[in-house]
């Protein structure tokens, strides 16, 4: 195997990586904040709102992300009548899939870091003289995120690798390209090279989650 | 005229009747110790004044005003402002676990605007000084000892400059050998002249600081006098055999 060979089939399979991680990165910007707001709407007083969004959470967790991605790219289409306004890019599509994936579970893992913080400081902060709002965004956030901080890091490094999905829904990304040059070559390096690749990222992400743990720690 | 007056509250959870028409008023200066076992109601009576529990009946008012009254709530609004004037410190410090101890004191007047940086952070360390933690301002809670947690709690109470501070227990989840630095913070104040109610089971604070003392049980107030008197010459049954079993234990 030559170096030339090697660096034939690198080049496509970072255009490859790049689609992973733009997707990667859409995804956890996007299905935080959604994840998020959806915990609060779980949390919230509107019961009907409340019993929706359990309802959604539990929907989107209970099914296979691939059959909901499969159902976003190649489903939706097929509906009578509107499906057709329903053709979607592939890649936006399944940035869909993933953003609406990810949120119920990132709902959760907040849901969870919500109820560790303790009822003395709603108390305090309100004894205090602080409002709602106040206590949520200066008290309880910063808790709670810096609680959910490990379980966000843990389902960071799981949609990395949730990425290889999109092979399933035909959107050329890093499979896809170490899949072709293994079919094309006979050889086994494309896959080699597609792990370390993955492994380089999820590498990145964890130093990345590790420095913020450390930076935000307080006990 | 007291500056807190309570009349006849009560409070139920579910079934249970936790308190049963508690009547007490505090004067400026007073320095009330709250005595009785576990489940009296010593806790939720304390709650009640600073609206952390909603009371089912009676009257509360600080200077005249009232956050309830015959069981009724004013507008929020005026509550909140009426129970400013009251600070809390609690059994667990409560403490802001993500923020320095500076940052615990000085956190609730800048959100609420009350004076500027410079004159919250003067204010803050001047607190800091008097409860002997001055070289601790910038360390996070969890470095701190309970002692030193509950002194920080008891400064960022003060930020607000109260004119009633209340005290749930404040050394009953310290170690013995810490709670001396706590009780001479709370001493020192009393004899500054602020007013406290203090939920206590230090008798010997109670003695030697408190100027009345109210002695609770089953959500009454069974006997309440001078602090010496109840302590050592209480005339109530229940109070016998309550301060009976806490001096054997
Ligand atoms: N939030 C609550 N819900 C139900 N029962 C409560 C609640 N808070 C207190 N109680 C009950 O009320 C009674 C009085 O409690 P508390 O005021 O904490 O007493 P104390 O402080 O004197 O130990 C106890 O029986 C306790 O179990
Ligand atoms: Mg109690």
């Amino acid at each position: 195997m030559s170096i030339d060979y090697f660096l034939s089939i690198l080049k496509p399979m970072l255009e490859g990586a790049q689609a992973t991680i733009i997707l990667f990165l859409v995804a956890i910007i996007v299905s935080i904040p959604l994840g998020f707001l959806l915990t609060l709407i779980v949390r919230s007083s509107i019961k009907p709102l409340a019993y929706l969004a359990n309802a959604y959470i539990y929907l989107m967790r209970g099914t296979p992300l691939l059959l909901q991605l499969l159902f976003i790219v190649f489903g939706l289409p097929l509906i009578p009548v509107i499906g057709e306004y329903l053709v979607l890019d592939r890649f936006v599509a399944a940035c869909l899939g993933f953003i609406l994936n990810y949120a119920a579970y990132f709902a959760e893992i907040f849901r969870g870091g919500l109820l560790s913080i303790d009822k003395g400081q709603y108390e305090a902060a309100q004894v205090l003289g602080l409002n709602r709002w106040q206590t949520m965004s200066n008290v309880v956030l910063p808790q709670m995120f810096r609680v959910a901080l490990p379980s966000v890091a843990n389902e960071s490094v799981t949609l990395v690798k949730d990425t290889a999905l999109l092979y399933a829904v035909a959107v050329p990304e890093l499979l896809h390209f170490a899949q072709t040059a293994v079919n094309r070559d006979f050889t086994i390096t494309p896959f080699l090279l597609a792990g370390v690749i993955y492994l380089l990222i999820t590498l990145c992400l964890t130093m990345f989650f590790k420095w913020l743990e450390r930076r935000l720690r307080f006990d | 005229m007291p500056i807190l007056e309570v009349e006849n509250i009560k409070k139920s959870f579910d079934s249970l009747e936790v308190l049963k028409q508690i009547s007490f008023e505090v004067n400026k200066n007073d320095v009330i110790a709250v005595i009785g076992p576990s489940g009296s109601g010593k806790s939720t009576m304390l709650r009640s004044l600073v609206h952390l529990e909603e009371l089912d009946g009676g009257n509360v008012s600080v200077n005249g005003n009232y956050i309830v009254k015959e069981g009724i709530y004013s507008k929020p609004q005026l509550v909140k402002q009426i129970t400013s004037k009251m600070g809390m410190v609690f059994q667990h410090f409560n403490l802001f676990p993500h923020l320095t101890v500076v940052e615990n004191l000085e956190l609730a007047p800048k959100l609420l605007k009350q004076g500027s940086a410079e004159q919250n952070r003067s204010l803050s360390m001047e607190l800091l000084k008097k409860v002997g933690l001055s070289d601790k301002a910038d360390v996070l809670p969890s470095k701190l000892s309970g002692g030193q947690k509950q002194r920080v709690a008891i400064a960022r109470a003060l930020m607000r400059k109260p004119e009633i501070l209340l005290f749930d227990e404040p050394t009953s989840a310290l170690d013995p050998e810490l709670t001396g630095e706590v009780l001479r913070v709370m001493k020192d104040l009393a004899q500054e002249g602020m007013t406290m109610v203090v939920v206590t089971h230090e008798m010997e604070f109670a003695k030697d600081v408190a100027t009345k003392a109210i002695f609770m049980d089953k959500g009454e107030i069974v006997e309440s006098g001078s602090p010496v008197d109840l302590l050592t010459n209480p005339q109530m049954e229940r109070t016998k055999s309550f301060l009976h079993r806490t001096l054997q234990t």
